[in-house]
């Protein structure tokens, strides 16, 4: 297949996206993210592709839904696509004024104001679901996307603390316009308005995961129960000591 | 698979090379990473213990790991994590009972040991040969010979 007329080799099943950014080319795509399906909720990956056997006619596809084929001919940057993108971008703009990654995307884009009504108290989310899609890989599906048309917002379940939600931060994290408040303070972290208290290490009282998502991976992968007492740093001079002992007592058999 | 990282704390001088050849070979944009092998106090007189990662067998990380972002790669016998799939919930750092998987703030990414791809830097730049990076057969034999 061909990339803005450069030959290059892809894998049966792959998807348009994962060859185009593997040479190299960058295209925007916010909702994209290896550990979950592909989505196609942001839009922004859009390219023009078309065949030979086509006979000039042309497609807008999202890459990241789009799986290769042989001979494919792909366009990632024609006036066209890039004006497909500012539409969007415009759009997403309009719907978060506020979040400064959507505002850096536009401006790149040559988009500083959006050209439709802002979205008053915006909550900044642009609804690609990313969260909740990480939420279910992990296998805690503890939030979701409520509701339908412009009501459609990401919450727990009834918008009351989640149940199933540990407290792990993969949804705040890889938020790609970062919205999802989270508080730490002191030992308890606050996310979804559940509260949580986190593993303080007993050596240097270093904090870190929840207790709630300890007691999760001890049970559904079957670690230890000690596996989380202390921090990783106690752990590596630990092990430090353990080595010491056993070339201290190599040495002395040696000698 | 077939060669192992060796670690001897006995020949270690705890000069920390191995930590900054570390940290540049896994540098990005310019800004160098953070070390995956910390040399420590071993706990006796001229003692030193490089702490990196033991690639086990059957790794805490990878069974921690809920969206299999960890993986062997079979040529080099390394677990490698895959930035692409990791989700950051720090649940690797958590479970591993050596310590050896580390939050590089500066990058804001969980990194380990990957051997670097069969070639590891540090054992390059190891003056005293604390760090080998060879063969089994060859170890073997030099421990019997």
């Amino acid at each position: 297949m061909t990339i803005n007329g450069k030959i290059c080799k892809a894998e049966e099943g792959e998807m348009l996206l994962a060859v185009i950014r593997r040479q190299g080319i960058d295209i925007p795509a916010l909702c994209d993210h290896g550990a979950v399906e592909p989505f196609g909720a942001c839009r922004l990956c859009m390219v023009e592709i078309t065949k030979e056997s086509w006979d000039g006619w042309k497609k807008h596809v999202t890459s990241c839904l789009y799986p290769v084929e042989e001979g494919l001919i792909v366009q990632t940057h024609t006036d066209k696509v890039i004006e497909l993108r500012k539409t969007v971008l415009d759009l997403q703009l309009a719907r978060c004024p506020g979040s400064p990654e959507i505002q850096q995307l536009a401006a790149e884009y040559g988009i500083t104001q959006t050209s439709f009504e802002e979205t008053i108290d915006s909550d900044n989310c642009i609804l690609c679901g990313l969260c909740t899609r990480i939420c279910e890989e992990m296998g805690f599906a503890a939030i979701s996307t409520i509701g339908r048309g412009h009501l459609k917002e990401v919450g727990p379940p009834l918008k009351e603390p989640p149940p199933d939600c540990v407290g792990c931060l993969a949804c705040a994290q890889n938020c790609p316009t970062h919205v999802i408040p989270y508080e730490d303070e002191g030992i308890y972290r606050t996310i979804w308005d559940k509260k949580f208290e986190r593993i303080q290490c007993s050596k240097c009282g270093k904090l870190g995961i929840t207790k709630d998502f300890a007691e999760a991976l001890i049970k559904m992968r079957g670690l230890g129960e000690d596996y989380f007492d202390i921090c990783d740093e106690c752990r590596r001079k630990e092990t430090a000591l353990t080595m010491g002992r056993i070339s201290q007592w190599e040495r002395e058999v040696v000698e | 698979m077939d060669a192992r990282l060796i670690v001897k704390p006995n020949l270690c001088i705890g000069c920390r090379t191995c930590e900054l050849a570390c940290a540049f070979a896994h540098s990005e944009n310019g800004k160098p990473g953070r070390s995956r092998i910390y040399p420590l106090d071993g706990g006796f007189k001229e003692m030193w213990t490089p702490v990196v990662c033991l690639q086990c067998e059957e790794a805490a990380c990878v069974k921690s790991c809920l969206v299999n972002a960890l993986r062997r790669n079979p040529d080099t016998g390394a677990i490698e994590l895959h930035q692409d799939i990791c989700v950051k919930c720090g649940a690797c750092e958590a479970a591993c009972p050596f310590g050896c998987t580390l939050h590089d703030t500066q990058h804001d990414k969980y990194v380990k040991c990957d051997l670097c791809k069969g070639d590891p830097v540090c054992a390059h730049f190891c003056p005293t040969k604390a760090l080998v990076y060879e063969p089994i057969k060859v170890a073997k034999a030099r421990k019997a010979g």
